[in-house]
């Protein structure tokens, strides 16, 4: 779940806010959840707030850019992959190398 | 559909599809719901399959024009046949208009076909006979419940039990697909597979 901690610096968001978010969330039905987003509630039950500055993808791809979805079962990997893929871009952290001499 | 892909559907169709106020999905943002569904979902101990429907513009290049986000193994809706199915929990067509007038894409395809074959050939492939359901947004109004229709699911009456794990009241708003309904669905547009 830390990948969800990305969230709104300004927000008062903390992990146990996303936790308490997702326990609240998960006791509602999916039709009541699509209500709430349709009437543009959700940011009231849900802290997450995507990073400003994210560079918005082309609006056309050639063909052979294109991936085409597995119509199969995905493995549990595969189901790990397409959660991260879900997630904005993370800031490159550089690592400090050793000092040398 | 990757975060990209949500966030090119909230910065360029969008801002397009919040004046129309006969959209269900006129306030979704992608980018917030498809954190949102994982996380919720694995808190249930299911899975969502977010997925992207690209289509060829005048140019000869891909175009995103449909978005949903499909539950796996969720209850089936009818209770008189309980087992598992495939759940169209989100999912939004762009505007033929907008695809047409600004994004060079001359004939739309019918999207909404389309989205709901994804949900049946999951299923099917998933062991479920193409067994899906879903619930029309009350924001669609009575217009969305008759594109449901039209594209030819079928009603769960507004009498019948959900599922228990479905935790809703039936507000007739309900539609699914049983197998038959499926592979007819299916097969009506295994051409353009």
């Amino acid at each position: 779940m830390s990948e969800f901690m990305r969230l709104d610096a300004k927000a008062p968001a903390t992990l146990g806010a996303v936790v308490e978010a997702v326990t609240r969330l998960s006791t509602l039905s999916e039709a009541k959840i699509l209500e709430l987003v349709s009437a543009g509630r959700i940011a009231e039950l849900f802290p997450f707030k995507p990073a400003n500055g994210q560079a918005i993808p082309a609006d056309t791809v050639a063909e052979d850019e294109l991936a085409e979805a597995s119509a199969l079962r995905l493995s549990r990997k595969q189901r790990d992959a397409l959660i991260e893929s879900s997630l904005p871009a993370a800031a490159n952290k550089k690592s400090r190398a050793f000092s040398k001499g | 559909m990757t975060a990209g892909d949500a966030l090119w559907w909230d910065a360029r169709l969008g801002p397009k599809h919040a004046p129309i106020a006969t959209r269900a999905d006129r306030f979704w943002s992608w980018s917030v719901l498809l954190p949102l569904c994982h996380i919720v979902q694995r808190a249930k101990r299911r899975y969502c399959r977010p997925l992207v429907i690209w289509a060829r513009t005048d140019n000869g290049r891909f175009l995103r024009v449909g978005m949903s986000i499909l539950i796996e193994d969720y209850p089936y809706l009818d209770v008189a046949h309980p087992g598992d199915a495939h759940f169209v929990w989100f999912m939004s067509a762009a505007d033929a208009g907008v695809l047409t007038n600004e994004f060079g894409l001359s004939h739309p395809p019918a999207l909404a076909r389309v989205l709901l074959d994804n949900a049946i050939i999951l299923s099917q492939n998933a062991g479920f006979k193409g067994r899906m359901g879903l619930h029309a947004a009350v924001a669609g109004g009575d217009v969305l419940p008759k594109v449901y229709e039209r594209c030819g699911l079928l009603t769960l009456p507004r009498a019948a039990e959900l599922p228990p794990a479905v935790r809703r009241l039936n507000d007739g708003r309900f539609f699914y697909a049983d197998e038959a309904v499926a592979e007819a669905l299916a097969a009506a547009l295994d051409a353009s597979r």
